[in-house]
């Protein structure tokens, strides 16, 4: 039995820390040459791929910068044409955003998580890796877009009706629509994976009031990212058909209306923000303590602080929306929350400068970037404050001055942390020293460079100067602020070079660097350097963890924390409660394979298809999709006949859970909650565009009674699919066969299908006719997909129980399906009901 | 000199005019952003001021740090106060120069990428290309419409800005102190000709009101306008 | 409610926050149909329905929270710390965005 306190239970015996090494080593280290590269699932490698890469998109995202500073430098340049001017904006924005900044503090929470918490890897390692297919190839299309000369070019907000198919003909809003969409996959992949790993893999006894601030900054992101993608995606995903099919969502002729793209579009916008900004804070409440030689102020404050932002950031977004003509109390509304959520942004400044006088802060060379940090962000946020004062806000709204701002936030709170961040933990990763005295340099270029681009910007926007706009003849006396912001972008543009330089002569000339070189007490510097894919020898308990990382490291190495080595020859973690971090049961991880990309190329040809335009094939290419996730559910590690492992003297833990969830099924509650985002905005999109859109009012559907009819009987064949289920996970838990419970499912489930094809192609009204129309066959057709899914979940099961693969300790596969086929049967019930409620309004 | 809060860069201490400026307000509207504006940053000015201070001295020795002061005292109280005594200001002005009681309706109308306005005269509506005249002196509300795309009419001298939505009519209130002339642009993107989509304002002198040499043109009839929704 | 951890202590955790969105949410939209419907027209004695409309979600909102407040210690003693912060979390951001409703100027004009 589990003892209730972890720190009761008894070392395991020392070993020599070589022969654990090797031992793990064999198991959980990358493929040789390319090929391993390629195959590889490891969080380190993917987590510095990740990191890499967001790097590479930053280069090419400040180059075009460049151009637009360039292009801005003189009133009446002739250097860029418009056209392309548009495109190089739109791209700047997009690219900083979607392939840098997000991409970026993925990889490093990909990377340190684990390590933090004291486990040896992510949930789920082949998500891990599809993530960074997905935004490799999703990246590229962008950037092979801008190289053709047909990147997006209305900005990176894709305003409605300038981005729809009437005023962009061309091909370029889709690639921003379907190139960006395709990079979501791994804000997704990375936001539920984390999820699951902070919440299941953490430590024995790691209480989440005790993990690492990280931790907690990094689950609020992850969960601020299932809330936040669903709607942006959405929204995509309505404008793509509009652009596609002419379902008229945004076009106010036909009853759309372009307000709502942007109350979808900032639902995710605003949130995007904080998204990029907590993990930079994160990373200072790692830092700063560390080289303040003491510990945080506020530990359960800056918890709340977290928690208050995660929350009242959502309540920002109309405050992108101040000049559209939203009533004043709804603005005020939206001001007073925008106001509000400086406060936990206060709590933690105030907390951080605690900290420093608590202790004795050390000018080391990220705390220089801590203090770029503070003297950055301060004023950014400010200025957001004025810029939530409604009255400002319509002077200052689309000028250079909330260009300034929004630079002075991404850079401060977020470009300075994460360059804090990289200083710091360089050592780890590279396992090396860097070179004195450049990185010094290139911290004051940037510095300068920065604050000498856009801290008179504020005034260029106060004098006038609109955003987006090439030329400015009429206007000299922008002149000279907009030549001292092109000289000192270039100043700062050498800063980025310099550091990238100084960053490759470390990775590649700097001296070894010792173990644990900054004296840290927490875990991801008890390990060698640069460390092994598998981290630690061994899960320390909870007197290693709170050993220090000097003293914890040694101990690790030899063996003495939980489920040392890999004597098995399987990848294996620990997993914990989710409060307490009791150990549950050992959970075996996948090993290398190229199922990541391939599952990538596949959905790759379905956004490459949609692209061309070859809309009556596309739906086609889904289906390999479909096949390989089936394939890459079937090789999930299978362990029926797994013995109990001993993962401390006495202690034997399952392989599978006897009580409490598995991995799986936690992964699949976050992915089913972003789901229900994406649902809920679905249905805020049908209540906008029946209530509050103007234009001609939807026309009736005269849906009969056999509408009704249909409707009842997907909903009653649904339920029997549900039935069918709970019976068959019955049986196979009381050790008798399933089949015939299973066959039902599958047959209710294909039926209920058949019945919503039949119901959406023969008296659905022509989704192209008006916006509640469009809508409602949205309705439809979401509830179809995940009929459809539902249908697959429950062939998966069968084919399971005719393998005979189905018994009481293995009944994962019928659980997930349940979950996935209740959520079905409620998101089919509630759609119901919603059109129900349009007709009535109608 | 109001630029003082740029007093650090004298090259430009004489800078903040401009016929787009908003820094040089013409009318009542303007003014009242421009006062809350220099507010603004005198408060933040000073707060910055503090937070800059806080971080220099931690560069001294070790010392005792009572938590709940910075996490609560400093954190949540004090910047919740100040936070309080803005968004009271905000209101106020927000209040202020929303379009309360009567004025006079002209119309702006934007299509990619030029405008349309038009304003009440002796003999039915003034139309007019690229301006738009109205009295000097007294409040005018600008009811603003949009044939393709999402515009934005904004006379920073004059006022705050209002978006041109397709399928909508925003109302925004301006006024001119003086009869001159100020200047407009688009301030939302609209695409490849959104910098050239510029307008004036011309304000007239309230005694020569409505202003008899301007040609009068039929009733303003662009389709969009015809069916402009619900105010 | 569970005392150790788990599920039990994280719903506790957020659920102040999360009582102030469905709180902003409801009168966000109870704002935008009130002014569809006309609601600003219609006074209940001193105030219109649509002030009342929207003060009410904010009032019970501040209501549960109050009574979470004094539940959270008992349901889960010394863990209690950290949700009774997001509790007042709730608290205060409720007061604070619905205090606009009291003076500023309701629908389009």
């Amino acid at each position: 039995m589990i003892p209730n306190d972890v720190a009761a239970i008894p070392p395991n015996p020392p070993r020599r820390a070589l022969h654990l090494h090797r031992e793990l080593d064999i198991v959980w280290r990358n493929g040789p040459g390319l090929w391993g590269q390629i195959t590889s699932v490891s969080h380190t490698t993917l987590g510095l791929r990740f990191m890499g890469t967001a790097f590479v998109f930053f280069g090419i995202g400040g180059l075009l910068a460049m151009l637009i500073r360039a292009q801005l430098a003189t009133p009446q340049s002739a250097f860029l044409d418009t056209a392309l001017y548009n495109q190089i904006f739109t791209m700047h924005g997009s690219i900083m955003m979607f392939l840098f900044a997000i991409p970026m503090l993925e990889g490093l929470a990909m990377y340190l998580l684990p390590k933090m918490l004291g486990t040896r890897d992510l949930a789920f390692p082949r998500l891990s890796a599809l993530g960074y297919w997905c935004y490799l190839l999703g990246g590229s299309i962008l950037i092979l877009a801008l190289l053709a000369g047909v990147a997006p070019g209305d900005g990176w907000f894709m305003y409605t009706p300038l981005s729809g198919k009437t005023y962009s003909p061309g091909i370029n809003a889709d690639v921003w629509l379907l190139g960006v969409t395709f990079v979501e996959i791994s804000a997704l992949a990375a936001a539920i994976e984390l999820m699951v790993s902070i919440l299941r893999l953490r430590a024995p006894g790691m209480k989440l009031t005790q993990m690492p601030l990280f931790a907690w900054y990094i689950l609020g992101t992850a969960a601020m990212m299932l809330a936040g993608f669903p709607p942006l995606i959405l929204g995509s995903v309505l404008l793509e058909m509009e652009r596609a099919f002419g379902w008229p969502f945004f076009d106010p002729e036909r009853g759309g209306d372009p307000l709502l793209w942007q109350h979808l579009f900032w639902l995710f916008g605003h949130p995007e923000v904080y998204i990029i900004f907590l993990p930079a804070a994160g990373v200072l409440s790692t830092v700063i303590p560390v080289l303040s030689r003491t510990t945080i102020v506020g530990y359960g404050a800056i918890v709340a602080a977290i928690l208050g932002m995660v929350f009242l950031s959502f309540g920002l977004w109309v405050h992108h929306m101040f000049t559209v003509g939203i009533p004043h109390l709804a603005l005020a509304f939206f001001s007073a929350a925008s106001m509000l959520v400086a406060v936990p942004t206060a709590v933690q400044i105030f907390a951080w400068i605690g900290t420093m006088w608590r202790g004795r802060p050390e000018l080391k060379l990220p705390m220089l970037y801590v203090l770029g940090f503070f003297f950055t962000f301060v004023m950014g946020g400010l200025t957001g404050v004025m810029l939530a004062v409604v009255p400002f806000n319509w002077q200052a709204h689309d000028t250079a001055f909330v260009t300034a701002h929004l630079h002075y936030v991404l850079i401060g709170g977020f470009v300075f942390p994460m360059l804090a961040g990289v200083t710091w933990w360089m050592p780890l990763m590279s396992g090396r020293r860097r070179i004195r005295g450049l990185g010094e340099s290139a911290f004051w270029l940037i510095l300068i460079g920065f604050h000498g681009t856009f801290f008179l910007m504020h005034l260029t926007g106060l004098m006038g100067m609109p955003r987006r706009i090439p030329t400015y003849a009429d206007n000299p006396e922008w002149m000279l602020l907009n030549l001292s912001s092109s000289f000192f972008g270039f100043v700062m543009t050498i800063g980025f070079a310099l550091f990238t330089i100084d960053l490759i002569l470390q990775a590649g000339f700097g001296k070894r660097s010792v173990r644990d070189p900054w004296h840290a007490p927490s875990l991801d510097w008890a390990m060698a350097l640069p460390p092994p894919n598998y981290n630690f020898a061994s899960l320390p308990g909870v007197e290693l963890q709170k050993a220090g990382a000097a003293d914890a490291m040694l101990k690790l190495a030899r063996g003495e924390g939980f489920l040392p080595g890999a004597p098995r020859g399987r990848r294996e973690i620990l997993v914990t409660s989710v409060g307490s971090a009791r150990p549950e049961h050992v959970a075996l991880l996948p090993f290398n394979t190229a199922l990541p990309l391939v599952v990538a190329f596949a959905i790759c040809a379905f956004v490459l298809l949609m692209l061309g335009g070859f809309y009556a094939v596309a739906p086609v290419a889904l289906i390999p999709v479909a096949g390989l996730i089936w394939a890459w559910a079937r090789r999930a590690v299978a362990a029926v006949d797994a013995a109990p492992v001993e993962i401390a003297p006495g202690l034997l833990l399952p392989v599978h859970p006897a009580n409490g969830a598995t991995l799986t099924q936690s992964g699949l509650v976050s992915l089913l909650f972003a789901n229900g985002t994406f649902f809920a905005s679905l249905l805020f999109g049908l209540a906008f565009l029946t209530l509050v859109s103007p234009g001609p009012p939807v026309p009736a559907w005269q849906a009969d009674g056999t509408v009704l009819l249909a409707a009842i009987a997907v909903l009653a064949l649904l339920a029997a699919g549900t039935l069918g289920g709970r019976w068959a996970l019955a049986r196979v838990e009381a050790g008798q066969p399933a089949g015939a419970a299973l066959i039902g499912s599958v047959v209710a489930n294909l039926a209920a299908l058949v019945a919503l094809a039949a119901l959406a192609l023969g008296v659905l009204p022509d989704p192209t006719r008006h916006a509640g129309d469009a809508v409602r066959a949205a309705l439809v057709a979401y509830v179809g997909l995940h009929i459809a899914v539902a249908v697959l979940f429950s062939a998966f099961a069968l084919d399971q129980a005719r393998r005979g693969e189905l018994n009481p300790a293995h009944a994962g596969s019928l659980r997930n399906w349940g979950l996935w086929q209740r959520y079905t049967l409620a998101a089919a019930a509630l759609a119901t009901a919603a059109l129900w409620a349009q007709e009535l309004t109608a | 000199m109001k630029c003082a809060g740029f007093a650090t860069v004298p090259l430009l201490l004489a800078g903040c005019k401009g016929p787009l400026s908003t820094l040089s307000p013409a009318g009542p509207i303007a003014q009242d952003i421009a006062w809350l504006w220099w507010a603004l940053l005198a408060g933040a000015a000073l707060l910055a001021l503090l937070v800059f201070v806080l971080v220099a001295l931690s560069f001294g020795r070790p010392r005792e740090v009572p938590e709940k002061r910075w996490t609560f005292g400093l954190g949540v109280w004090f910047s919740l106060a100040v936070l309080t005594l803005t968004l009271a200001a905000a209101l106020w002005v927000g209040e202020r120069i929303l379009p309360h009681g009567p004025a006079l309706e002209v119309h702006a109308h934007a299509r990619q990428w030029s405008w349309t306005f038009s304003h009440p005269g002796a003999q039915g509506p003034n139309e007019a290309e690229g301006v738009l005249h109205i009295p000097a002196g007294q409040p005018v509300d600008v009811l603003i419409t949009s044939s393709d795309v999402i515009h934005s009419f904004w006379v920073p001298q004059l006022g705050g800005k209002m978006d041109a939505i397709p399928g909508r009519q925003n109302r925004l209130r301006i006024e001119a102190t003086r009869p001159g002339t100020y200047e407009g642009l688009c301030a939302e993107f609209c695409g490849l000709e959104h910098a050239s989509m510029r307008f004036e304002v011309i304000a007239h002198d309230p005694a020569d009101w409505p202003p008899a040499s301007l040609p009068v043109s039929p009733p303003l009839s662009p389709p969009a306008l015809m069916e402009a929704p619900r105010p | 409610m569970r005392r150790v951890g788990g599920m039990g202590w994280l719903g506790w955790l957020i659920a102040g926050p999360t009582v102030w969105a469905a709180a902003f949410s409801v009168a966000y939209g109870l704002h935008g149909l009130g002014c569809e419907l006309g609601w600003p027209a219609l006074s209940l004695g001193p105030v219109s329905l649509q002030r009342v409309a929207i003060a009410l979600p904010s009032l019970a909102a501040i209501l549960v929270c109050l009574v979470l407040l004094a539940r959270v210690k008992t349901a889960l003693g010394p863990e209690a710390g950290i949700p009774r912060l997001g509790l007042w979390i709730g608290l205060i951001a409720t007061l604070y965005t619905m205090a606009p409703v009291l003076v500023a100027t309701s629908c389009r004009v």
